[in-house]
């Protein structure tokens, strides 16, 4: 087993003192980052790309990386606590760890995003660590039929995300896809919706959708009712029991399966993997209809799925220099500033490099488990601040997020102009998940379904002659026809569970 | 060694703070150009990260502090519809040298004929152009098609059904393909990418036949690939053992150029800072070591040669454009 020996190798050159610093600091960095909305990972890297010049190799890509991770640990903090999701990846985690927030378990919701994270993002990294170069080519079978196939099949949990009205829900999805219409057609070229404006032609960054959507939306709507149940009983228990623990596993595991192999497609990014692990857990479980009503399950789901996301976009970075979604491209930046190329030769050439930092992403889940779990008391007594002084201070969170993004006032007015939507939508009980699933795979939708067209002529046989295509497609279908049978043979299940959803 | 990593903490938390700050820090009209840069300079991409266009501009970025009063330059990936994207946020940017991009040649003189065009080639001010890189014939490393009579006979084999992956319609490949087809004598079915990135997976992963690329990007994955034919007068020394089209009997010259311009308004002191900056940068042995060490066919030509190309190209690229009756639809 030369990797064993290699890793070890590589934990040697890791936890040296400067190593395991920077690592430190990446973790703790990549928490805030996380922790704010909009500010995600990708501007955090972007941010500290600078710091490449001054620093070596090793520490700076070590920092860097766990900037990345750590990310994703922080991003369930505020979804958990207020209802924003601190990245895309967070959105499904806000479904269920809200409600537990307002249920007064916090603790536990944050305690169980914080565990799923670690054990997701260690078993991943042992996917990583022992079979890089062998998954790497599993990401090569992928053309662009098997990427539409792929996003078909994502699509497919829309159907479990619609609420309690399966037209309100198909209704939202459908405004996701014609918000992510606006902009330059990604293939011709051809503006649309754009009004000949600018800034309407690059697009509207989902970002911006999503702060909109529940950030200021969900202040507009707490403002309306006079007073907003500050939460006030005792906080039972901070971390999850035992007996929590021993139920959210087979999720944790099913999970890191899920998050790490669709990782290793570019494209595929947390938010996608985080959505699908979600739904896939609902639909194994045993009481499907208490998912959305506050369950530790919806929060270790996508918890896991997102970190063992982060740890399978190394496999095609390192492999073949393939960045798996805008943050990992700037990553690639860095490992280019160094002249490290990113492919299979990196292994081979830079060994030490390659290693040290697999080695120190170990180290740094480590830190981020032990760093993230004290941390819960200190943000679970954040429920009990009053909102008078919560939302001035998510109002200003959101439109420095907003801003972040691409550092652009219009993205201020698309956050704000979402809120209004959202508000609107919660009062006509349209559901927001829907909208930001279809909105953030409607690009590769779009960009695969016309590739394919150009392979094949025309002809849709494409989709069903190839193996891997064919599969996917035939199980998004069965999984479509299997929630549109439960639903209309329980109507009253599906009702109950919902109805507590909107409050 | 304790104290030192106090240091670099400080001076880590430090830079972050300022990095911050300084993204929200007004500028002042008066002596601008004199002290430019005073804060971050944004740099639009046009393509995927990763791709070649990308990873070039990340080599000047190593030297841009250097000779901008040690500000940071900070990447804006406006990628999609072949480059129009962000070739059109540069042009629409605001004009005070903050916002810089990179473009490509001819992709910007066959848009800008579009008649969905967002912008024209005199709306650039263009800085320098830093690489000229020759288009190839590529297929995958293990494709039954050994050489350019064997493509040829298997395009004619598949009867214009040979997949070849290009990078967006309308663009530089798009035309390079037409021209290939035409001096070749066969018809392929063209399939557009977004990025090079994402066509050289395609072709690794054998969902496509066969691509135009260009020489850097098949560099980073040489053993993946086997190169065909290039598309230059001569061939080229980082890849001796592969022909050119012309030496086969083909006369099929084809290149990108890529290089840095900013929005058109431009404060010409600024734009002679930002000439001088590129200049020196593009001079730089460490930086001609490293463009070599990633691949990049390093060919530098001043902002006013470099838009004298630009013409030329739009000169052909309408000539090409009318003869395919590409715009009129």
């Amino acid at each position: 087993m030369p990797s064993f020996d290699l890793l070890m190798q590589g934990f040697a050159t890791a936890i040296s003192p400067e190593n395991l610093f920077f690592a430190f600091l990446g973790a703790l960095m990549g928490t805030l980052i996380g922790v704010l909305p909009g500010i995600g990972p990708t501007s955090g890297i972007a941010m500290l790309l600078p710091l490449t010049t001054i620093l070596p190799p090793t520490p700076a890509i070590i920092m860097l990386a766990g900037l990345y991770y750590g990310a994703m640990y922080g991003g369930s903090t505020t979804a958990i606590l207020v209802n924003i999701p601190g990245e895309v990846a967070s959105v499904p985690t806000a479904m269920d760890g809200y409600k537990l927030a307002r249920k007064g378990q916090a603790g536990p919701a944050l305690a169980t995003a914080a565990i799923s994270s670690f054990v997701a993002g260690t078993l991943s990294l042992v996917g990583l660590t022992f079979f890089a170069p062998t998954l790497a080519g599993f990401s090569l079978k992928f053309g662009p039929p098997e990427y539409f196939a792929l996003m078909i099949l994502a699509l497919s949990v829309v159907v479990n995300l619609t609420g309690k009205s399966l037209v309100k829900g198909l209704i939202a999805g459908l405004l996701g896809f014609l918000i992510a219409v606006i902009g330059l057609d990604p293939m011709s070229g051809y503006a649309r919706f754009s009004f000949g404006n600018v800034n309407m032609m690059s697009g509207i960054d989902f970002i911006s959708v999503i702060i909109g959507l529940f950030a200021v939306s969900e202040v507009l709507s707490n403002v309306e009712t006079h007073v907003v149940d500050v939460y006030k009983a005792k906080l039972t228990g901070l971390m999850p029991t035992l007996k929590d623990l021993r139920q959210i596993t087979p999720t944790m595991l099913r999970s890191t399966v899920i998050g790490f192999f669709m990782g290793l497609l570019p494209g595929c990014s947390p938010g996608v993997t985080a959505f699908v692990a979600y739904d896939t857990e609902k639909r194994l479980s045993k009481h499907p209809e208490k998912f959305g009503t506050g369950i530790l399950e919806g929060v270790a789901a996508p918890e896991g799925a997102n970190n063992a996301t982060t740890s399978g976009g190394f496999v095609p970075l390192m492999a073949f220099g393939i960045p798996s979604g805008p943050a990992l491209a700037v990553l690639l930046g860095g490992f280019m500033m160094y002249g490290l190329q990113p492919g299979p030769t990196l292994f081979e050439k830079n060994a030490d490099f390659v290693w040290a930092v697999i080695a120190s992403m170990y180290i740094g889940n480590v830190m981020l488990l032990i760093l993230n779990l004290p941390l819960v008391g200190l943000w679970a007594k954040l429920v009990r601040v009053p909102y008078p002084i919560m939302a001035p201070m998510v109002l200003v969170f959101s439109i420095i997020g907003a801003y972040s993004v691409r550092g652009k006032l219009f993205d201020i007015g698309v956050a704000l102009f979402f809120g209004l939507i959202g508000w609107v939508m919660r009062k006509v009980e349209l559901p927001a998940s829907p909208l930001i699933l279809c909105l953030i795979l409607a690009t590769i939708l779009e960009t695969s379904l016309k590739q394919s067209l150009s392979m094949s002529t025309g002809g849709l046989g494409i989709f069903f002659t190839r193996p891997i295509s064919l599969t996917l497609i035939t199980v998004a279908l069965v999984l479509v026809a299997f929630s549109l049978y439960t639903r209309f043979k329980h109507p009253e299940k599906a009702s109950e569970a919902l109805a507590e959803e909107s409050e | 060694m304790k104290k030192n990593i106090k240091l670099i903490a400080m001076l880590v938390l430090a830079l972050f703070a300022a990095t911050m700050a300084s993204g929200c820090a007004g500028t002042k009209k008066e002596d601008a150009s004199a002290k430019y840069p005073t804060k971050q300079v944004n740099m639009v991409i046009a393509f995927t990260a990763g791709g070649s266009s990308d990873v070039q501009a990340r080599i000047v970025e190593k030297y841009w502090k250097k000779h901008f009063n040690d500000q940071p330059l900070v990447f804006d990936y406006k990628t999609g519809a072949g480059g129009q994207v962000g070739f059109t946020e540069i042009v629409k940017a605001k004009p005070d040298g903050y916002t810089v991009g990179g473009i490509n040649v001819p992709h910007i003189a066959i848009q800008s004929l579009s008649n969905q065009a967002t912008f024209k080639v005199d709306e650039f001010a263009y800085i320098a152009q830093v690489v000229a890189d020759p288009n190839l014939l590529v297929v995958k490393a293990d494709s039954p098609i050994k050489d350019l009579k064997g493509f040829i006979e298997e395009a004619k084999k598949k009867n214009g059904k040979l997949t070849v992956g290009i990078v967006g319609t309308f663009t530089a490949h798009h035309l390079a393909l037409l021209q290939m087809e035409e001096i070749l004598g066969i018809k392929v079915t063209p399939v557009p990418f977004t990025g090079a990135a994402d066509q050289n997976v395609a072709v690794m992963g054998g969902h496509i036949d066969a691509m135009i690329g260009n020489l850097n990007d098949v560099m980073r994955d040489l053993a993946k690939f086997k190169l065909i034919s290039l598309a230059s007068e001569q061939r080229h020394q980082w890849v001796k053992d592969v022909p050119t089209f012309k030496e086969q009997g083909y006369n099929f010259i084809s290149d990108i150029r890529r290089g840095f311009a900013a929005p058109k308004g431009i404060d010409p002191a600024v734009l002679n800072k930002l000439r001088e900056g590129f200049n020196k940068i593009a001079n730089d042995p460490a930086y001609l070591e490293d463009m070599k060490k990633i691949g990049q066919p390093e060919a530098y030509l001043n902002g006013d040669e470099f838009e004298k190309v630009t013409n030329s190209y739009l000169q052909t690229s309408k000539t090409l454009v009318d003869k395919y009756g590409l715009v009129k639809k």
